[in-house]
């Protein structure tokens, strides 16, 4: 995984462009990606003849990204309310040179922007999560939610057409009943692949405050949507009703110090969950313990460092996202500056703590003023809980292996890339005199970064998402 | 005085957010607004431990001091009114942290933990301000947001903001603000000031 003796190393797999035209448009453009790297160079160039203005729109910014559970196919979501599937190719003798890439599958609108008549406010169709639900039949189904309403999707392939109908004839228009004169069968005749996108159940008017999260139960029937003050819990067959399972609204709103920003599921056991806090609290909750699970079975803190308290200490505090490990024996916290992992039987530390940019720590003033400040950083294990990985600012990212306790800082960008060469280790020059290859603090480019990443259930394959490109690495050996 | 100063750069950034995170698609995030309210605060708390300590300096004799509550509530009235005219200059970059001794004072007379017990006694101290802003200023009812939009976590925050901008309306150019002695002469810039007139149309959209 990090560069060693042996040619090792993370290579550009695929890479999709977002860019600012209509959505159909667009996608053809994400279509043309599939190639090998070495073709990476010539495609710049097409795309850059294309436009005068190499300039996207904001709605193109890809705001979440999550694979499924085989890893085959990969989901991202946009701030234009849009959610484009990507398919792993097979890797069969007949195109040796595919490596398993991803193309384009899917691509629909998901969320339109609404309006609250009540309150006088938009709501906003950004995508902030995806969420795929395990694979039961040949169809896939997919929650995707925005601020105030979850959708489920389903997912499925028509390659057979019928042909030979009785009433209507093979425009579609019906046919005058006189003219019919003998009956037949209709026929199944293959046709061109076609991916259909559906919505078989629209989740809607249960949350008063933005949905931060979705979580599918392991009992594949019930799932969670947490927005920043409840947490309800509803049955993927049932729209009209939800429970509410933890409410911290106090009475008096003026007294509100915490909100809610993460939850998720366990992943084994279908009674557990956990949710975040902007106070840098955890909270695990069994919902066999009461209807209501205000009150946590267990309740994870990091007693502050008084030495590093600052004037932003209480901003940094706050976690952006949960995630519990695949074995579900741990789970692992990202705030502003690290990441932390948790042993759920130790309420009392993180058993790890790793810095994402501790150098960051000495520039907080001015991250405020720019709203860095504010941004949420989401994590993601491997598949072996092995290694974990965030991102960063500058189009960087972080991997942290967790048994050799080694890490790596690696950037995603198109210059950086180059064909069936490995990533190069990045580092940052926090002082002093800056070496060769090094890039100083004040250089780093703050609108360019990764919020959003996810890693191959069970392959090193790993998929960043940099404003509007998506870049998928794979780790191979030569 | 350069923590004073930062600190009050500080809660001006903080208020011009505030009322422009209102402003922006999606509503009010209530999770944005509780942040900027918490630096707001350690803001307001920084400034007046640092005043605090500059008063210990120039009068070290006396034995008692007025109460913080009284005078604040025209400092901070005073703060927003120099708020708007500030906001143009606050974006330039922060180089200097605050001071040492404003940290080391601050971190003192702050508890540890939870600070459960400072959110309720701020906003005490909001709804005195309100009331000390009733007295001076008329608000003519167009430029009080409608019930609707004052939802959300702060209403009264909300209120004051409203009130502090609207006064600055009706306040001609002609008066300056009232300030005591001991403060350092501020420049009071009033009309011509781009950002004030947009700030006031925004006040008068709402």
């Amino acid at each position: 995984m990090f560069s060693g003796p042996r040619q090792r190393g993370l290579r550009l797999l695929t890479h999709a462009e977002w860019c600012g035209v209509p959505s159909e448009a667009s996608v053809l453009l994400c279509k043309t990606v599939s190639m090998r790297a070495g073709d990476l160079a010539q495609w710049f160039r097409c795309l850059l003849h294309k436009r005068k203005d190499p300039s996207w729109i904001s709605a193109d910014i890809i705001s979440t990204v999550e694979f499924n559970y085989s890893g085959d196919l990969l989901a991202t979501g946009d701030k234009g309310g849009r959610v484009v599937i990507f398919q792993r190719e097979q890797e069969s003798k007949s195109r040796p040179h595919s490596r398993g890439e991803y193309n384009v599958y899917s691509t629909f609108q998901s969320h339109e922007p609404e309006f609250d008549y009540l309150k006088s406010l938009e709501i906003e169709e950004k995508i902030n999560k995806i969420r795929w639900l395990p694979q039961q039949n040949a169809a896939h189904f997919l929650l995707s939610t925005n601020d105030k309403t979850i959708k489920l999707w389903k997912i499925s392939e028509r390659d057979k057409r019928a042909e030979g109908y009785n009433l209507k004839d093979e425009d579609g228009r019906l046919r005058d009943p006189f003219r019919i004169t003998a009956l037949r069968v209709p026929i199944l005749k293959p046709m061109d692949l076609m991916v259909e996108a559906s919505p078989r159940r629209i989740f809607a008017n249960a949350h008063t405050y933005h949905i931060n999260s979705i979580s599918v139960n392991s009992d594949h029937e019930t799932y969670l949507s947490a927005d920043d003050l409840r947490i309800n819990l509803w049955h993927l067959e049932i729209t009209d009703r939800s429970f509410n399972i933890v409410d911290i609204k106090p009475a008096n709103m003026e007294e509100l110090t915490e909100v809610i920003t993460a939850a998720e599921f366990h992943p084994h056991q279908c009674n557990v969950f956990v949710y975040s806090s902007s106070k840098g609290t955890i909270r695990l909750c069994d919902m066999r313990s009461s209807a209501l699970c205000d009150r946590h079975s267990k309740f994870f803190e990091e007693p502050e460092d008084p030495s590093s308290r600052s004037f932003f200490s209480e901003i940094i505090s706050s976690i952006s996202d949960v995630k519990f490990s695949h074995s579900g024996r741990y789970m692992m916290t990202r705030d502003y500056l690290s990441v932390k992992v948790w042993d759920l039987n130790m309420e009392s530390r993180p058993v790890e703590t790793h810095q994402v940019h501790e150098y960051l720590r000495s520039k907080l003033c001015s991250l405020y003023e720019n709203d860095c400040i504010f941004d949420k950083f989401e994590c993601c294990w491997n598949g072996s809980d092995s290694a974990i990985m965030t991102g960063s600012y500058n189009n960087f990212f972080r991997m942290f292996d967790r048994n050799t306790r080694r890490d790596v800082t690696l950037e995603a960008s198109r210059e950086n890339s180059k064909p069936r060469a490995s990533l190069k280790p990045r580092k940052v020059c926090t002082g002093g005199k800056r070496k060769k290859d090094e890039i100083s603090v004040d250089s780093l480019d703050f609108n360019k970064k990764i919020l959003h990443t996810a890693w191959h259930p069970m392959e090193n394959i790993i998929a960043v998402a940099a404003t509007n490109n998506l870049y998928i690495f794979q780790d191979k050996i030569n | 005085m350069e923590v004073q100063k930062e600190a009050q750069r500080i809660m001006t950034l903080s208020v011009w957010k505030m009322y422009h995170s209102r402003m922006q698609r999606g509503g009010l995030r209530l999770h944005r607004s509780l942040q900027l309210s918490l630096v707001m605060r350690s803001a307001r708390e920084l400034y007046l431990s640092a005043k605090v300590e500059a008063l210990d300096l120039e009068t070290p004799s006396t034995p008692t001091r007025c109460p913080p509550l009284s005078p604040e509530p025209m400092d901070t009235q005073e703060d927003e009114e120099e708020a708007s005219p500030r906001a143009a200059e606050t974006l330039a970059r922060c180089s200097a942290h605050p001071a040492r001794v404003g940290r080391k004072r601050r971190s003192s007379s702050l508890s540890n933990g939870v600070d459960a017990g400072l959110v309720p006694s701020k906003k005490a101290r909001l709804e005195e301000k309100e009331e000390a802003e009733d007295a001076s200023s008329e608000v003519p009812d167009r430029l009080l947001p409608p019930p609707a939009q004052a939802e959300g976590a702060f209403p009264n925050l909300a209120r004051v903001l409203q009130r502090s901008f609207s006064g600055l309306l009706n306040r001609g150019p002609t008066a300056p603000p009232t300030a005591p002695p001991a403060r350092d002469a501020k420049p009071v810039c009033r009309p011509a000031d781009p950002v004030l007139s947009v700030l006031v149309r925004a006040v008068v959209a709402f």
